[in-house]
């Protein structure tokens, strides 16, 4: 398990990620975070949501219903990425490669 | 799947309701619902899904931040001294308790009217010598009198013993909170008992309003026969109270619950006009004391029997009146 607080700072990017795919759903991308870090990382209910909420206010994704649904007589809500979200998810992408760089500086085998 | 919803419902017990906050709660229940549901097909026992999804729920304090929610916005109003959740097996007792002390209020109240009841047809048996000289006039009136004061005893004895009973639910006249799956559940139920009360008490309004006319036929065979016909008259609004009680009880119960009317918490903070039940604990030993009165002290027996329809007259149209008026009340 990894510790939720050095993740915080990328729980946006992975969500970005999923979504550069293709348009998502609450479920499906938690179920997607926790096979694709071989179970290693599991996103709460909470952190999915408050990153959803952060990522539409700042326009980075769009939600959205399907009208034709229908489960459990409620609708999910889906996301989409946006040209905005793209862009910063690249910043994102950049940012830890060079974060990466620093602190591998400071790690060695022991 | 009940066990999250409230969980959820737990968790969001302190936050605004607002448009936001039910979307936001609606898409993590379906969210956590799709979990438990392919956790269940993946083999997971029921408790074991649940303890996963409730495990990953993660913190709520996350969501108040994301949200900028401070404690003035948290919901003081409706939570403020709700610290008492109810259950569904409260919920249940507490329904099911009203409507045996509904029941056992009517019965005392029904008492007290059968109780006048049974002296004038104790008196009129003995002016009419049904039991020849043994019963005379002053025998039978004793009697009279003392069956009366002993069903007037017992029902007040069941009052007492009946308000003693649901003294336990007095948190409920205090806040509490329902959750919200069982709020759904108790309206529904309301609903349905709404439609059988109205029939209900139309019906009692009509005993009561129709019930004079056996006096009528019972003048027709004389002045015994109306002295009986009285008893009849008696009985007929002792049923048509008994229905108001009784129904109006239950009523009652289901209102508390939904917070409904005059137990509603912010703007009609317990309104003294009580229940239907309360006044008829009430008029009705009225009524029957100044039957005694005025038939032991002015020795009125052959009028004075008029009190007991002037009474159910009154009392059904109190009781439609009121329901007219609470019902209006809903619309502001």
């Amino acid at each position: 398990m990894i510790s939720s607080d050095v993740i915080r700072g990328y729980n946006d990017t992975i969500i970005l990620f999923l979504l550069l795919e293709k348009e998502s759903y609450g479920y499906e991308i938690s179920k997607e975070i926790k096979e694709l870090s071989n179970e290693k990382y599991v996103m709460k209910e909470t952190t999915l949501y408050s990153a959803f909420s952060r990522l539409e206010k700042n326009g980075y994704i769009v939600s959205f219903r399907k009208e034709e649904e229908e489960l459990y007589g409620k609708k999910r809500t889906y996301y989409r990425i946006t040209q905005a979200g793209i862009t910063y998810y690249k910043e994102k992408c950049e940012e830890w490669n060079l974060t990466k760089d620093v602190i591998n500086r400071f790690i060695k085998e022991m | 799947m009940e066990t999250i919803k409230n969980y959820l419902d737990n968790m969001f017990l302190n936050l605004p309701k607002n448009q936001e906050m039910l979307r936001l709660k609606e898409d993590i229940l379906v969210n956590m619902e799709e979990k438990y549901s392919e956790l269940k097909k993946s083999g997971k026992s029921e408790n074991e899904a649940i303890g996963i999804v409730i495990s990953e729920f993660g913190n709520i304090d996350e969501l108040l931040n994301e949200y900028q929610i401070t404690n003035q916005d948290m919901n003081t109003v409706d939570t403020k001294a709700a610290d008492v959740t109810l259950t569904q097996t409260e919920v249940a007792q507490y329904l099911e308790d009203k409507k045996k002390n509904a029941r056992s209020v009517a019965f005392g109240v029904i008492l007290c009217i059968l109780g006048a009841a049974v002296l004038i047809l104790i008196t009129q048996l003995g002016t009419d010598m049904i039991f020849g000289n043994t019963l005379t006039d002053d025998i039978a009136g004793t009697i009279g009198v003392i069956t009366l004061l002993i069903f007037v005893v017992a029902a007040v004895a069941i009052f007492i013993a009946s308000g003693a009973r649901m003294e336990r639910y007095k948190y409920l006249k205090d806040d509490f909170y329902l959750p919200s799956a069982l709020q759904s559940v108790i309206e529904e139920e309301y609903q349905n008992f709404s439609y059988r009360f109205t029939k209900i008490i139309i019906l009692g309004v009509s005993i009561c309003i129709l019930s004079p006319t056996v006096i009528f036929v019972g003048t027709m065979f004389g002045d015994s026969g109306s002295v009986y016909s009285v008893v009849l008259l008696l009985c007929i609004i002792a049923t048509a109270v008994y229905l108001f009680c009784y129904f109006g009880g239950i009523r009652e119960g289901y209102k508390v619950l939904l917070k409904l009317e005059e137990y509603k918490r912010e703007k009609y903070k317990k309104k003294s006009d009580r229940v239907i039940g309360a006044v008829s604990a009430i008029v009705w030993p009225i009524a029957v004391c100044i039957f005694l009165v005025s038939g032991l002290v002015y020795e009125q027996w052959d009028i004075n029997w008029i009190v007991f329809p002037i009474t159910g007259i009154l009392f059904g149209m109190f009781c439609s009146a009121y329901h007219i008026l609470t019902d209006n009340r809903k619309t502001y």
